[in-house]
């Protein structure tokens, strides 16, 4: 198991929906917890009767959405100076990754949600690149409140041996995560070319 | 200038996709590598997947199954676990920690600079003995 996750599941038991909270809140602003991992273990919690689901799964979602708009409210304040003291607006990548992200915001800030840690990334950008607020908000609740619900429920139904689907389920969000990333980048070089033949 | 530029983006980008595509062909691999295992531990099985064989999965742990504890737990989580009364295991170990039964096993090993193994051992045969006892009567 995670050398990170026992530490942490301690703590869950010990101190439960404070703990779930400080764990995806920082999770969902840049510390790489395995945030996934935990949530199923609570869900297996919650079956055995220690936990409850429903609350864990609002504690979750609103630590999630928090830290979001965490990274995003700091991007878009100081966004702005730091994308021109590093020059970063000459970058044809990052203007390409703007378009990108101010077309298709909504899909992409939902989309982003289920790619684990690099979610936080997608965060920064929305922020930096300005995003509108109430379009980051609802797509990222969206997002927020399917993949905790995911993996509560994937921890409930395996009850007892939630520990043997740990590694199974990083693998799917490592997939998912190369997937997104693939996507988007294939996106942005479709675009490119686009741009280019015209 | 714009165009050198445009292509230099779109070649590091092809390369990007290359390795994703190899990094999500190993992911997958790993995957069902795991799924496997699962199955052939069956731990994932037809039967498994019956909702009424699901919930086996959430009552309270047998006798047989102590090998589950982890130094992760709590005294209170493995009470509830086992379904074992609150004070079995802070009378029957002599635990004298007020933290008990929020404490875990580890916490408890360490505050009391005892192995963790023996700690570990203890709590399982004590577990087993209450379990052992409490299903013949």
């Amino acid at each position: 198991m995670d050398s990170l996750l026992t530490p942490i599941l301690s703590y869950v038991l010990l101190y439960k929906y404070v703990a779930i909270f400080f764990v995806v809140y920082t999770g969902a602003v840049i510390i790489p917890w395995p945030a996934n991992a935990m949530l199923l273990a609570v869900g297996a919690f919650a079956s055995q009767g220690f936990i409850g689901f429903w609350t864990s799964l609002a504690v979750a979602v609103a630590a999630n959405c928090l830290g979001d708009l965490t990274d995003y409210g700091i991007a878009r304040k100081f966004g702005e100076r730091f994308i021109h003291r590093f020059k970063i607006d000459r970058v044809r990548f990052f203007i390409s990754l703007k378009e990108e992200l101010i077309t298709d915001a909504g899909v992409t800030v939902f989309i982003t949600r289920f790619a684990g840690s690099l979610s936080s990334i997608a965060n920064f950008l929305a922020g930096f690149v300005e995003v509108p607020f109430m379009t980051f908000l609802w797509f990222d609740l969206l997002g927020n409140v399917i993949e905790p619900f995911g993996a509560l429920t994937l921890g409930y139904a395996v009850g007892n041996y939630w520990s043997d689907f740990s590694n199974l389920l990083s693998l799917i969000a490592g997939i998912f995560a190369a997937a997104i990333l693939l996507f988007v980048l294939a996106r942005i070089y479709r675009r490119i070319t686009r741009k280019y033949s015209e | 200038m714009g165009n050198n530029n445009a292509s230099d983006i779109k070649s590091y980008i092809k390369y990007a996709i290359i390795f994703l595509v190899i990094l999500l062909l190993v992911l997958c691999f790993f995957l069902v590598r795991d799924y496997v295992t699962l199955r052939h531990a069956q731990i994932i099985s037809a039967r498994e997947l019956q909702l009424s064989a699901l919930f086996k999965a959430h009552g309270p742990l047998t006798a047989s199954d102590v090998a589950v504890m982890r130094p992760w737990m709590t005294f209170d989580y493995i009470n509830k676990l086992f379904n074992i009364p609150p004070d079995y295991l802070k009378n029957t170990l002599s635990i004298r920690d007020p933290s008990y039964p929020q404490l875990s096993l580890y916490g408890y090993a360490n505050h009391q600079h005892l192995n963790i193994t023996m700690v570990m051992s203890e709590v399982e045969s004590s577990t087993r003995s209450y379990l052992t006892a409490t299903s013949t009567n």
